[in-house]
């Protein structure tokens, strides 16, 4: 049945309306769970919260385990899925990169324009970066070309790279997941708290 | 007035949801294998089968080779020994059993070429069909009435009768042309060099006429 546009169950002319309502939901729940202060994005590097962690980590096993489950079940043909194309290097520096921003400023790109909606200067003084920066690389497009299109590796996932069985992956991944939630919480913890 | 079960209950709230985490994700784990539905789906299959649009008639075939199509690709399902006593020109040979071999599936799985299936009849070849069919192969086609129909058509076509329709007697000439093609002979069309047997010269009588004879003197 599903992917659902591809398959021509919904128009493909509705994809931006749907892309819009989605992005709005989004942008609520990020919002009222706390997400545009940069105190709390910020507190996962300095130890006294690990709410983005959680988050993000349980997004992508409920989103992974739903489609697995999906698939199975024939509702949504994994293979037809999108998956993002790898440019190892490129990835690489630009996630170093973002991460950097992340602790510097408190946001990450999708939090700072939430943060921007609800007026927070902070996060308007960073879009404004982001813009310094997309405006940057615009212009020295000619020499970065190499490594934004260098290094590539096609559409390819953990579960192929490492040629392991996908349900078993997300099996040990999940574990490794709850894992993790109880380090970070005894980490959390010990550190002093702060309040914010 | 609170109701001291549930929160004792909901203290537990993280641990709960970790261990339906950890279970949904071991049920993945556990789910029975099956084969997965590969290739096109069932319904489309079986529109596919029923459609005789896969079928090319030995004519079409003739006059697709004969003018040298460059997008022609015939491949003979038949076992390699009946392959070497007759084939259709620039065929290649892949019994059924072998069409799934490795180096065969570049031949089959492109857009390129128009694919054309034969054997004996057409039922070997309508089976490649549908195999390669469900694989959402392109371009496939079959010789209707394989190999057989193309000799009683192609290279051994019946006379028309006298009474039959003219559109007959020109599809009789087309094939017999098409067949003079692939190599066969007629003994109407064969052109023999009898060495012309000198005519022979009719000989000259040479008359000698005869000298009247002077009457002798008798005695």
């Amino acid at each position: 049945m599903g992917p659902l546009l591809p398959n021509d169950i919904i128009p493909f002319e509705w994809s931006s309306i749907i892309a819009i309502v989605i992005g709005i939901f989004f942008g609520f729940i990020l919002e009222s769970s706390g997400f545009s202060s940069s105190r709390k994005l910020a507190g996962v590097f300095y130890g006294y919260d690990f709410a983005v962690l959680k988050v993000f980590f349980t997004a992508a096993l409920v989103s992974l385990i739903g489609l697995l489950y999906m698939d199975y079940l024939g509702y949504v043909d994994m293979s037809s899925l999108y998956v993002h194309p790898t440019y190892l290097w490129a990835a690489i520096i630009g996630g170093a990169i973002m991460g950097i921003g992340f602790v510097a400023g408190g946001f990450c790109p999708g939090t700072s324009l939430c943060a921007v909606a609800i007026g927070k200067i902070d996060a308007i003084v960073y879009v404004i970066g982001i813009m310094v920066g997309v405006f940057i690389f615009s212009e020295l497009y000619s020499v970065f070309e190499p490594i934004y299109t260098g290094y590539f590796y096609g559409n390819i996932t953990l579960v192929d790279s490492l040629g392991i069985n996908p349900y078993w992956f997300v099996f040990l991944f999940t574990i490794a997941a709850v894992i993790i939630f109880v380090l970070v919480d005894m980490i959390r913890k010990r550190v002093k708290k702060v309040f914010y | 007035m609170i109701n001291r079960k549930l929160v004792k209950f909901l203290s537990f709230r993280y641990v709960i949801l970790a261990l339906l985490f950890i279970i949904l994700a071991g049920g993945l784990v556990l789910l029975p294998k099956f084969e997965k539905q590969e290739g096109i789906k069932p319904e489309q299959l079986l529109s596919n089968i029923i459609s005789p649009e896969r079928y090319i008639t030995t004519d079409e075939l003739a006059d697709r080779i004969i003018n040298q199509d460059p997008s022609l690709l015939l491949i003979d399902l038949r076992d390699e020994e009946t392959f070497k006593k007759y084939s259709l020109p620039n065929a290649i040979n892949m019994p059924l059993k072998n069409l799934f071999d490795e180096d065969s599936s570049a031949f089959l799985n492109q857009d390129a070429y128009d694919v054309v299936f034969f054997s004996n009849d057409n039922f070997d070849a309508d089976q490649a069909w549908i195999l390669c069919n469900r694989l959402d192969y392109k371009n496939l086609y079959v010789l209707k009435g394989g190999i057989n129909r193309w000799f009683k058509t192609i290279i051994n076509p019946p006379h028309p009768k006298e009474n039959m329709p003219l559109e007959a007697f020109k599809l009789y000439a087309t094939r017999k042309a098409a067949s003079m093609y692939f190599g066969v002979a007629y003994p109407d069309q064969v052109k023999t060099n009898v060495p012309k047997r000198p005519r022979p010269t009719p000989k000259k009588v040479i008359t000698v006429k005869k000298k009247k004879k002077a009457p002798e003197g008798g005695c």
